[in-house]
């Protein structure tokens, strides 16, 4: 049973971080109609640079983590201005989007490879005693990495739903155009945007970097959390959370009861089978592709 | 000659994957990032027909090519049927990929065949040589140009322009992407049957993203809806690198920053709705004839 709890909370703070990501993807879907593929890429930058923040320069944790968080929101906005601005201004196609974000993912993650090399680094923090509540061993990283990400979520809530630029955010998912007629300013709105991007791909990219490790290629799990907004229902913040909650548990019980190599295998029968009988997610509306 | 012979067959293998992945994502729109897994899939199934059923390997191509084509309704049906997101669409197949990638990192044998997990299928014996790589792919390029000038060909087309208006028109969705998948996962796992033939060895580590995010370059840079665009592309990407083996590490940035660049400045591509054909012959005959005899009319 102890080791059930324990499975269990790990699950919730490894969902944490994929439910970080999955709302990143989400904002950007919403709004520009196209999966932000560089994503991943960031998120192993932000990674990247607390690593290099705390192994070289020696910062403290907070501070590199305060770094990383700037420095991946100038990768961000940056990508934004140089590889999608351009297409967004002659309304391009989203598939070209998307393939400009497959550019970008490209070349970052490869530059990280070609600096760091491709093996794995163990995030340089110093392992603290896990915390007992009764026999149950709790891991101090995963109670932080899940108390941030739970509270940055809130945050960004907060913002998209009591603010006038959350309201913008909002009017632009549904219509950027009317939005703009309506005088939202659309470029303000994307660099908004993207800087939700960085913050959210830096912090679920130090937290993941902490739980298993740091390399250039580390941004595959954002399947994962793709995986799990399909599985919750796409189109929906809470069915995204959901789903990577879901995920997350699913994944640490196959790992600490079956076997850690099959873990990944599981979460993909697992998208397979939600897809053959729940095909709009577990959650989710009867949406089609918007057309 | 042997370094030449072996870039030919590298590049030919690498064309007849890009032929797959253009007929299905440079005709009907759909994205893919794990032809490597379809590749991986049809490079055993073949490699362990000849090896341990003594098939005949050209036979063991063909069935290394449908079973990896068949594969692929496994995440075709439910990622179609669901309407799934082109760009969800894109993550299944990478999911699927990686998960076809880690089943072989893990199985050491099936049943009395040993697949040899991580470390490799060991002496497959060796067929490809550089005149089959050249039949291959003239039949390939052949197949794929009926395919994409037939009516099935043209339903692709439609539902890539326009999803909606193609079904309007009666095109049925499913079936004509499922079309599309099974023929370009054929032709991957043609692919990857070569490949094992040639090397005499397969190992999970060959079927990376980053062979799957190769076949999507040449398509990408080649041009979509044209065979011949990814054609030369496909030949480019592999041989180029050969030659300069200093650009190796920086090959998928510079392949990044085209993608970008590409997309800005040229988004159809180098030769986009350019389509392979032997016009430009019969118009230069026209031409001579004409010059040389006023012989009818």
């Amino acid at each position: 049973m102890e080791l059930f709890i324990q499975q269990l909370v790990s699950g919730i703070s490894i969902g944490a971080i994929y439910a970080l990501l999955a709302v990143g993807y989400a904002l950007v879907y919403s709004v520009y109609n196209f999966t932000n593929w560089a994503f991943d890429a960031f998120m192993a930058f932000g990674a990247f640079m607390a690593f290099v923040a705390i192994s070289s320069l020696a910062m403290p944790f907070w501070l590199a983590m305060i770094l990383s968080i700037i420095l991946t929101i100038i990768l961000s906005v940056g990508s934004e201005s140089l590889a999608y601005r351009p297409l967004r201004a002659r309304k391009a196609p989203r598939l070209f989007m998307m393939i400009s974000a497959m550019g970008v993912n490209l070349a970052v993650v490869n530059i990280i490879n070609l600096i760091f090399g491709g093996t794995f680094r163990k995030f340089p923090v110093e392992s603290v005693q896990p915390i007992f509540v009764g026999n149950v061993s709790i891991g101090r990283m995963d109670l932080i990495a899940g108390l941030i990400s739970f509270g940055v979520l809130a945050l960004l809530w907060l913002f998209l739903y009591r603010t006038r630029w959350g309201l913008g955010i909002r009017a632009s998912a549904i219509d950027i155009q009317t939005a703009a007629l309506m005088g939202i300013n659309n470029n303000a709105v994307a660099i908004i945007i993207f800087v939700i991007t960085g913050v959210l791909s830096s912090i679920a990219g130090v937290f993941y970097g902490i739980k298993y490790a740091v390399f250039p290629m580390m941004g595959i799990v954002t399947i994962k959390a793709m995986i799990a907004s399909i599985v919750g229902g796409l189109g929906s913040l809470p069915a995204a959370i959901v789903g990577s909650m879901l995920l997350g548990v699913l994944e640490t019980l196959v790992s600490g009861y079956i076997s850690s190599s099959y873990r990944d295998l599981f979460s993909f029968l697992f998208l397979i089978i939600i897809l053959l009988f729940f095909p709009n997610g577990l959650m989710g509306k009867n949406v089609d592709e918007k057309l | 000659m042997g370094y030449i012979n072996a870039i030919l067959i590298l590049c030919g293998i690498n064309i007849i994957a890009a032929l797959g992945v253009s007929i299905l994502t440079g005709y009907t729109g759909l994205f893919s990032i794990g032809h490597a897994g379809f590749m991986a899939l049809g490079g055993y199934v073949s490699a362990i027909l000849v090896k341990e059923f003594g098939v005949h390997f050209v036979i063991a191509l063909l069935a290394g090519g449908a079973f990896a084509g068949i594969c692929s309704f496994i995440i075709g049906y439910p990622a179609f049927r669901s309407r799934l997101r082109g760009d969800y669409f894109a993550i299944a197949t990478l999911g699927f990929s990686e998960a076809i990638r880690l089943i072989l990192n893990n199985t050491r044998e099936i049943g009395p065949i040993k697949t040899g997990a991580a470390f490799g299928y060991m002496n497959i014996p060796s067929h490809t040589t550089v005149l089959v790589v050249v039949v291959a792919v003239l039949l390939a390029l052949y197949f794929a140009h009926m395919f994409v000038t037939s009516q099935y060909g043209k339903n692709c087309i439609a539902v890539g322009q326009d999803e909606v208006a193609a079904q309007m028109m009666g095109v049925d969705l499913l079936k004509t992407k499922l079309m599309a998948l099974f023929i370009s996962a054929f032709y991957a796992g043609v692919a990857g049957g070569l490949l094992g033939f040639y090397f005499a060895y397969l190992s999970p580590s060959f079927f990376t993203i980053t062979k799957s995010s190769d076949l999507l370059a040449a398509v990408v840079f080649g041009g979509i809806q044209s065979l011949i665009g990814p054609f030369i592309t496909a030949f480019v990407l592999i041989a180029v690198p050969e030659f300069l083996r200093a650009l190796a590490e920086w090959r998928l940035i510079i392949y990044g920053f085209l993608f970008v660049v590409v997309m800005i400045y040229r988004p159809q591509g180098l030769l986009g709705y350019v389509e392979m054909n032997l016009n430009f012959v019969r118009a230069g005959w026209d031409k001579l004839r004409r010059k040389t005899g006023p012989a009818e009319g």
